[in-house]
């Protein structure tokens, strides 16, 4: 079972290393994006999923990683890979200044003081207009680098979820759930909860720094409007919890599967989108909290620590 | 240069505005005390109120100020029955679940009103202009919207004070068990007072329609701006949201001397990171109902 498991495993990693000689123009953007929304739902996984700390402004690492990316190329001139590094870099300064105050804290502060958090980058991007060109954007130098983010977003995406993997089997991610179970009682047993928190939060603010800084590099030229959109928050948690939050993969499952059902049949109801989402995370929350995954790992018997 | 007036007027404005953000934080701050539930669709729901009033004024006519009630009515029932078909269920659920819950019923809040309404901007232009008195101007609008939350602010502390219902609202939020033994019926309280909070965010959402334009997006910050403002006053104590209110607006008011308008939910954002790192309990201290 396990082999067939891994061996599968190799044969879709394979195919996405050949996929860009075969693949068109918008087969490959497709599936960049994939690669994309599953670092971004894996990402947000290991803080809200393992902790049970609900972020709701994880959109917040993707601009701040979008915009210290752009403007390092932009204006200093860095090679992307570097700039993506630094998006990252950036993406885990602000998840200290944040985590810092409010993780230590137990309760729904730290859930509240994220879904503020996207505002106050928004105003911040327009106020310093001299480095980030407030509401008129910023252009980056054009250059054809599709392929090769292609492969670095891959290789981001694998990262997360084998970060995932490492974390959930670890004892570092066994003292996560513990606080997600019951804070007071890992409290209890000695878990120092406060900088387990905020580790995690840390390592669930890399994936989405780079992926913004990628995307940037990506698309060429952002503004405020493009990159801390409510909507990303709203659908890399809806992946996760679609997927089942709280495993490894289960947002892997998620982004693939409301990836390519987005692409097929929303696409052509774009105005009811956000209501479906919204009513996904209302039905997944009340019916099935565990989420696909979950009722698979029930049925199927598998482990929990996929 | 800042001058003794501008000072004068910044306290006036403060208040005024601070008003609004206690009333419809008080809503916020009776679930959260009564359920342990923060509602992310707070917002929302005062967006809601603010169309309510809306179409009352523009499709019927009617006195702008005079439908507070009815959008009060409205979203009173609207609210008890969110409680009573999704809410309930995830009362006594960890965290995650009622944050989430009431995030996915604040996302399909706003696109729905999109889909209604239209994200066209709309505006209830009732009553302009401002009274000078003594070198101060006082914004008509924003006077008499702070008199009807001032009105209606008193009029839910005398519901929760002298009332039956109101003791056994206060009585669950202190505790649950022993309100359950003395008699009250408990999920009949959370749903009523679910439609409690909701009606305040509607008077907000009436009365801030004559003071700024109405759009669906208009309500989500006032979910953290309410929040704020419990944090201030001190989760669980009810007469704190009126400080913390107050204490919003004159902060709000005093940067807008320093810095530009854009900023001011930078303001706000600094000062809820600051009071949990200094003094998470809130200013006036814990739970004191």
């Amino acid at each position: 079972m396990k082999a067939i498991a891994l061996a599968a495993l190799a044969v879709v990693l394979l195919a996405a290393v050949v996929y860009p000689f075969f693949g068109t123009g918008y087969g490959v953007r497709s599936v960049l994006q994939i690669f994309m929304w599953i670092a971004l739902a894996g990402s947000w996984n290991l803080i809200s999923g393992l902790t049970g700390y609900v972020s709701f402004g994880h959109v917040a690492f993707f601009g701040a990683g979008a915009y210290t990316g752009a403007i390092l190329v932009a204006s200093l001139g860095w090679p992307w890979p570097l700039a993506a590094l630094a998006g990252g870099l950036g993406a885990v300064v602000l998840a200290v200044l944040i985590g810092y105050p409010c993780l230590r804290l137990k309760g729904p502060y730290f859930a509240i003081a994220m879904l503020g958090l996207n505002e106050v980058l928004r105003a911040l991007v327009s106020y310093f207009e001299g480095l980030t060109g407030g509401g008129n954007g910023l252009s980056l130098p054009t250059l054809d680098a599709t392929r090769p983010i292609y492969y670095v977003m891959g290789a981001l995406a694998v990262l997360v979820t084998g970060g995932a993997y490492l974390i959930v089997t670890s004892r570092f991610g066994l003292r996560l759930m513990t606080i997600r179970e019951d804070e007071l009682a890992a409290e209890a047993m000695g878990v120092d909860t406060f900088h387990h928190k905020l580790l995690a939060f840390v390592l669930s603010s890399i994936g989405p720094g780079i992926a913004g800084a990628l995307t940037a590099r990506d698309q060429g030229y952002i503004e405020p409007i493009s990159v801390f959109p409510l909507a990303i928050t709203v659908t890399m948690i809806v992946m996760a919890l679609f997927g089942g939050k709280g495993t490894v993969w289960g947002p892997v499952l998620g982004a693939v599967v409301l990836f390519v059902v987005q692409e097929i049949v929303w696409a052509r109801y774009p105005y009811v989108h956000p209501l479906l989402f919204g009513a996904i995370i209302v039905a997944v929350v009340l019916l099935m909290p565990r989420g696909m995954l979950g009722l698979l790992q029930v049925r199927y018997r598998l482990p929990r620590t996929i | 240069m800042i001058t003794a007036g501008m000072i004068g007027q910044v306290v006036v404005s403060g208040i005024l505005s601070g008003g609004l953000y206690a009333m419809v934080a008080l809503g916020l701050a009776l679930i959260f005390g009564v359920m342990r539930v923060i509602n992310i669709a707070h917002g929302p729901l005062l967006m809601l109120g603010a169309y309510a009033t809306f179409f009352l004024y523009d499709r019927l006519g009617m006195n702008p100020f005079l439908t507070v009630p009815l959008s009060m009515a409205a979203l009173f029932v609207v609210g008890m029955l969110l409680q009573r078909s999704l809410i309930f269920r995830v009362v006594d659920a960890p965290e995650l679940s009622s944050l989430l819950l009431t995030f996915g019923i604040s996302i399909a809040l706003v696109n729905l009103a999109q889909l209604a309404f239209t994200s066209d901007l709309r505006a209830v232009e009732y009553i302009t202009g401002a009274w000078l008195v003594g070198g101060l101007a006082l914004s008509k609008p924003r006077v008499i919207a702070f008199a009807f939350a001032a009105g209606v602010t008193a009029l839910a502390f005398v519901f929760l004070q002298r009332t039956r219902l109101g003791k056994a609202i206060r009585a669950t939020s202190q505790s649950r068990e022993v309100a359950m033994v003395c008699g009250v019926d408990v999920a009949r309280i959370h749903m009523i007072t679910f439609g409690l909070a909701s009606a305040l965010a509607a008077a907000g959402g009436s009365l801030l329609a004559v003071i700024v334009a109405i759009q669906p997006e208009m309500g989500q910050v006032w979910t953290f701006k309410s929040f704020l403002v419990i944090v201030l006053g001190g989760a669980g104590n009810y007469p704190g949201a009126l400080l913390g209110g107050m204490l919003l607006g004159l902060v709000e008011q005093l940067a807008s001397l320093f810095l530009t308008t854009q900023l001011s939910e930078v303001v706000a954002y600094v000062l809820l990171v600051l009071v949990l790192l200094v003094r998470p309990t809130g200013l006036l201290g814990g739970r004191q109902t």
